[in-house]
């Protein structure tokens, strides 16, 4: 009668250890940081302008946690730069897709190829990276071939009273954990180009926040890419997604608040801050530690009730 | 038991006229707009034929409904992932004609001619399909395209003389185990609990066309124009009110009844998940379909909060009477396992003959016998009850007793009242059963075509946090 007693803490023990290095594997596995340009002036809507850094190819990989998913899982990178000034910040995503679906009235099979780029909405922490909670809301923007550009927030919606929600613009009850932004908030532009077997694509929005659940891209920030290919029939879920990816704003010499300076084109940041790594807040490794050892007192307290019977 | 109450249809094919008023006055009251043009929630099909849309029973191609996996349900687009929901082609490019050129053209020695033009980009378009196209000369290739038709059945339908032909009047069929809900990844779509009708919540409908495509009756249609897909109502806010859909109100032939159908719904996935079709079909009508006048069945309905007007409408449903009391009426192509709960007396017609020759039976007397009808049990019965002729014949069997024995209380010719005593009894009808199908059938008046009870919202607990979604105003 002895074996449960230990085999329940050991085995609980071995969980603990093997979810901490999955934690700090979690941790670490971040993408390096993405330098945003700054440009003393207008940003750049052609995706062919000079104005655009060299771009950081994000890795995205399709979802296989819930239905529908994909017919197979296969690997893509979608290529992202960007620049920003004092109002305004623009990201040109770019990605390879060999069939050009754009909808079109009377277009009832076409599936339109799109893009999203996912923020964080409060700084405190990473929301999780399938489009956040409850507690934890990311901001989208999402843009589709001929149905255009919206400003989303996601993972919000079930947790605000029908009062905060009118309060915010939004419909009293929710109909769904992506949900619009008002009117008010639709503020992002978007040009789209498609060449060559792939879409370039530049997204402008301005730099702050104009809504208390659109988020802030004043300083660093963190964001997440997905792609969908209309021609492979992918649509909401069946989409391509990427992990967290930390931008680094370039800090101008010159405040951007005085126009009156000429342009700016030294800057205090060097091209290493591109490689560095950031370590990013998801589950800390510590807390999955902790876990363990709850799981672990657990099983004790378990096996001395076991061996009482 | 768990007791469900639902608002349900019957169609007597054999009244059908074919006349697509059901169809106009439904697009005039729901589809009358931009986006929709192409859709026909209620549409009439003329078979044999493709349908609507084109061969929307050929689920190889379309992929609708649900299979049996290792015993499991699973819906076919969950197999078979690399498929499209269907396109304009399926359909048809809706058009309209260039009227205004009438008015405006100057005079020449020609007519002037008003074109067709596209609904969709107004660019001027040549007619090559359309929603009923084999009813058209220009579509009578397309009539062996039909499912239903096996390739004996294609080459006597080949043969002028044994040609045959219906009507088949089609709208969403409210089903029990509604395939589009489950392909729903938003759960836009939802089954209401208070009369099963099945709606596509516009909020919530992101326009992914899983539902479109997992439809076996291909009765969910995507508006380009909104980007989200729509669906037959069932007109609920005239139900609630108690009213007849306008399909069923406008019908000429008078073909449609609308009633209210008690069934299990802890049997329903049980039953729809049986692995013979036919099994399927029968245990759908004994098992699932329950009886109204049967005590436990009356108690369970109460403890489940169904009203008593809703159960006396029950007992007097028109609906209930043609299923369960007769088993006149079947579903379309209950093998699709979703319990469509809209049902179909099937045609005798024509009914009446006496062209022995032409038609190539054996006519026997006035009224033929179910093996002498025109159109073949067998082509019935693969659309209505999963291939089971017998059923089919029952069925049959059934109304032509009637014809009999109201011909006999009509006309004086020695030996028609004991044939039509035997006709009955072989039917297995009693005099009583076929004075009251008489009546339903060939002269019932709205009141006992349409019983309809009002809705009271009785599962709308929090309507003030309810508003703006789901039908309250
Ligand atoms: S017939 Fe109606 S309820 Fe049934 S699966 Fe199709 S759309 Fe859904
Ligand atoms: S209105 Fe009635 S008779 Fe006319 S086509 Fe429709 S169902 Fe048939």
């Amino acid at each position: 009668m002895r074996r449960p007693e230990l085999l329940l803490p050991g085995v609980a023990l071995a969980v603990a250890v093997v979810l901490a290095a999955l934690g700090v594997m979690v941790v670490t596995a971040q993408e390096s940081a993405v330098l945003v340009k700054f440009i003393n002036g207008s940003l750049p809507v052609d995706p062919a302008s000079p104005l655009w850094p060299k771009p950081a190819d994000v890795p995205l990989t399709s979802q296989t946690l819930v239905y529908p998913l994909a017919p197979a899982v296969e690997n893509r990178a979608v290529s992202v730069s960007a620049v920003y000034n004092g109002t305004h910040i623009a990201f040109l995503l770019t990605w390879k897709d060999a069939t050009q679906d754009v909808a079109k009235p009377g277009g009832l099979d076409v599936f339109p190829d799109a893009v999203a780029v996912q923020f964080p909405v409060s700084r405190a922490q990473l929301p999780y990276i399938c489009m956040g909670t409850v507690d934890n809301p990311v901001n989208i923007i999402y843009w589709r071939a001929g149905v255009g550009v919206e400003n989303l927030v996601a993972g919000a919606g079930y947790g605000l009273s029908p009062q905060q929600r009118e309060a915010l613009g939004l419909q009293t009850t929710p109909t769904s954990p992506v949900e619009l932004l008002p009117d008010s908030a639709q503020v992002v532009q978007a040009y789209a180009v498609y060449k060559d077997g792939a879409w370039y694509v530049v997204l402008v929005r301005p730099l702050g926040s104009v809504h208390p659940l659109m988020s802030s891209l004043a300083d660093d920030f963190s964001a997440a890419f997905a792609t969908w290919d209309g021609s492979k029939g992918e649509r909401g879920g069946l989409k391509a997604t990427s992990g967290w990816v930390q931008f680094h704003l370039e800090r101008p010499i010159f405040a951007a608040t005085q126009p009156t300076q000429p342009a700016p084109t030294a800057t205090q940041t060097s091209a290493t801050t591109v490689t560095q790594t950031y370590v990013v807040e998801t589950t800390p490794a510590w807390a999955w530690v902790v876990i363990g050892v709850l799981v672990a007192l657990l099983a004790v307290v378990a096996g001395l009730a076991l061996r009482r019977k | 038991m768990k007791v469900r109450a639902q608002i349900s249809m019957a169609m007597n094919l054999d009244k059908c006229l074919g006349c697509n008023t059901c169809t106009v006055t439904c697009k005039n009251v729901w589809t009358n707009r931009q986006g929709a043009e192409y859709m026909w929630w209620n549409n009439v099909e003329t078979r044999p034929g493709p349908g609507y849309p084109r061969q929307w029973e050929n689920q190889d191609k379309h992929n609708g409904g649900w299979v049996l996996d290792g015993g499991k349900l699973k819906l076919r687009i969950e197999i078979k992932k690399d498929y499209k929901p269907p396109g304009l082609d399926d359909y048809y490019e809706p058009w309209t004609y260039e009227y205004e050129v009438l008015f405006s053209e100057k005079q020449t020695d020609q007519q002037p001619v008003a074109r067709p033009i596209s609904l969709i980009d107004g660019r001027p378009m040549d007619v090559s399909n359309g929603p009923n196209w084999n009813d058209d000369l220009a579509g009578t290739d397309l009539l062996l395209e039909d499912p239903n038709l096996d390739p004996l059945q294609k080459s006597i339908y080949t043969q002028f003389k044994d040609v045959f032909m219906m009507y088949l009047p089609r709208i969403c069929n409210h089903c029990l185990n509604p395939s589009c809900l489950a392909a729903c990844p938003r759960k836009a779509i939802y089954k209401r609990e208070e009369d099963g009708i099945v709606l596509v919540d516009q909020s919530r409908c992101r326009g992914y066309r899983y539902c479109v495509a997992a439809c076996p009756y291909k009765k969910v249609y995507y508006n380009w124009k909104t980007g989200k897909s729509e669906k037959c109502i069932l007109c609920y806010p005239r139900i609630e009110a108690g009213q007849p859909p306008v399909c069923a109100l406008t019908c000429v032939g008078k073909i449609r009844y609308v009633g209210v159908l008690l069934y299990d719904a802890d049997k329903v996935l049980d039953v729809a998940a049986e692995p013979d079709p036919t099994r399927l079909m029968r245990r759908f009508i004994d098992e699932v379909l329950l009886d109204p006048f049967d005590p436990d069945v009356i108690s369970a309905a109460r403890s489940a909060g169904i009203p008593d007007d809703w159960i006396t409408a029950a007992q007097r449903s028109p609906v209930y009477k043609m299923v369960k009391k007769w088993q006149v009426a079947f579903p379309l192509h209950p093998e699709f396992r979703t319990l469509p709960m809209i049902f179909y007396v099937p045609p005798l017609s024509p009914v009446v003959t006496t062209f022995e020759q032409a038609y190539g039976a054996k006519i026997t007397d006035v009224f033929p016998r179910v093996s002498e009808l025109r159109i073949p049990v067998k082509y019935l019965a693969s659309m209505f009850t999963a291939g089971d002729t017998a059923l089919v014949e029952q069925a049959l069997k059934k109304l032509i007793a009637v014809r009999i024995y109201e011909r006999s209380k009509n006309v004086t010719e020695p030996g028609l009242a004991d044939k039509a005593k035997q006709a009955l009894a072989e039917a297995g009808l009693t005099e009583q059963d076929a004075e009251e199908m008489y009546r339903l059938f060939a002269i019932a008046r709205y009141e006992d075509r349409f019983v309809i009870p009002t809705n009271p919202k009785r599962y709308a607990n929090q309507p003030q946090l309810q508003r703006g979604v789901a039908g309250l105003p």
